[in-house]
């Protein structure tokens, strides 16, 4: 079987450096794009996070997750460190879209891993409202504060469907948590 | 724990995914279990990363000038070089800087150009920045300092972290079911009822072809008639080696007295017919 590239990166393989750019590189750039708009501050944040890929390689467990939301995710702990520190800025122009549009990824070939498919499925699945909550918070990044105003649902509201969201999602994909989790209300 | 402390707790882990929390909202947060909030949130982190790249359009690809900077950079990490804090280097192969990528397949000759022209562009990048951004960059580092990202826990160490933590953690061995091609399996589980968060080690469980059948944990529990035991969750074996995988029990467990690894069809089933048990667990004494 062949090893993934985050093993071979621990195992101190320098080839899989490359390998790694060429496969993730253009993922992590759209992800910083996306989440942070401001292409020099793009720039530096996928640097940050590239050398947090390294330092935690070792930490991949393919049992847990793809390789590729692995890295989403160390990509996102890194942007959301930085968003915290700066001004969140949204596309106006882009919000009339987000609010009507249905869930569905317009580039079909994007190799996003088998996780991202499974929760554009589990997405499409949610009550509207849930799905509309995540999408504006997740991948627009807009907070939940931002999407009360936007949508005129009570900020109360908001933050239910965010979790009741967020954790329907998460049994869909199998990821665990705790049997505490299953409890809260759904 | 209440339903308002529940419903807190998860949604202080919700915000953290997806936004970061401030200090104040931290301090709630560090109020709960640790080994809990640990498990929760590192799935709710995954969750969240999935849904964010369900929602990507397009992948723009990476600029090359940035390519080659951290391909180059990449040796302070990974290689002969690395700094002795972040080495993470397992094996005896020494990279030197020019056989970094050495043993690549050979190249064409419009990727060589490709990376002379990123060369090109790096000192191009590097002129620019020195003349524009310099200045702009000590301020912001004199601003904030850099923080250090949470160390992400494997799935080893989560379970480390349970025993660790919990007093109540039973520990059962893995021995070999009716299947009598498996002759190796090795390693055990472990379980806290208070947690309800559990882990099975396991060594010697053949790779499985995901597209006919898949492994399934079932939790026989003093609670639970021994005719329907808890679903205990799927997973697959992927390559050779030790594997440890999170417990995703489907009902409270109160006292599980035997585990057992079935075989089954992919997805898993609800009530299993027990013709292929990979291995037994049979909890004797607590986890020490």
């Amino acid at each position: 079987m062949t090893q993934a590239i985050l093993q071979r990166i621990a195992n101190g393989d320098g080839s899989a450096v490359q390998d790694c750019l060429t496969k993730y590189g253009g993922l992590v750039w759209s992800i910083a794009r996306k989440m942070l708009r401001n292409s020099d501050e793009a720039e530096d944040a996928v640097q940050e996070i590239f050398v947090d890929i390294w330092k935690n390689a070792g930490r991949f467990d393919e049992s847990r997750s793809s390789e590729t939301t692995f890295i989403a995710m160390i990509a996102r702990r890194r942007l959301i460190d930085k968003i915290r520190y700066a001004t969140r800025r949204i596309s106006a122009d882009s919000l009339d879209d987000v609010l009507l549009e249905p869930f569905t990824r317009s580039d079909k070939d994007m190799q996003v891993g088998l996780e991202a498919e499974q929760a554009a499925e589990a997405m499409r699945n949610l009550r509207p409202e849930q799905q509309q909550v995540l999408r504006l918070s997740i991948i627009q990044g807009m907070s939940h504060q931002e999407i009360s105003e936007a949508t005129g649902m009570p900020l109360g509201t908001v933050k239910t469907h965010a979790r009741r969201g967020i954790l329907a999602v998460r049994e869909f994909l199998g990821l665990g948590g705790s049997r505490i989790s299953q409890e809260v209300p759904a | 724990m209440s339903e308002e402390q529940r419903e807190l707790l998860f949604d202080l882990l919700t915000k953290k995914a997806v936004y970061g929390l401030d200090e104040t909202e931290q301090q709630q947060l560090d109020g709960f279990d640790r080994v809990l909030v640990t498990d929760e949130f590192q799935s709710l982190e995954m969750t969240a990363s999935a849904i964010s790249l369900a929602g990507l359009e397009t992948e723009e690809p990476l600029p090359a000038h940035l390519f080659s900077k951290i391909a180059a950079d990449a040796q302070s990490y990974v290689g002969e070089n690395a700094a002795d804090e972040t080495k993470i280097l397992e094996t005896n192969r020494v990279y030197g800087r020019d056989e970094i990528f050495a043993d690549r397949p050979s190249r064409s000759w419009f990727a060589w150009l490709g990376w002379t022209a990123a060369a090109m562009a790096c000192i191009a990048l590097a002129v620019n920045i020195g003349i524009t951004r310099f200045q702009k960059n000590v301020e912001v580092a004199q601003e904030r300092p850099p923080v250090e990202i949470p160390k992400i826990l494997t799935t080893a160490e989560l379970r480390d972290q349970l025993l660790s933590s919990t007093t109540d953690t039973i520990k059962a061995a893995w021995t070999l079911g009716n299947v009598k091609e498996f002759t190796q399996v090795v390693g055990d589980i472990v379980w806290s009822d208070e947690k309800q968060t559990g882990y099975v080690t396991l060594r010697g469980l053949p790779v499985n072809d995901t597209t006919k059948e898949t492994y399934q944990l079932w939790i026989f529990d003093k609670t639970q008639d021994p005719a329907t035991p808890i679903d205990g969750g799927t997973f697959d074996i992927k390559s050779g080696g030790e594997v440890v995988i999170p417990v995703n029990a489907k009902l409270k467990a109160k006292g599980p007295q035997m585990f057992a690894i079935t075989i089954e069809k992919p997805g898993g089933v609800v009530v299993s017919k027990r013709g292929k048990i990979a291995a037994l667990a049979k909890v004797e004494t607590p986890a020490g």
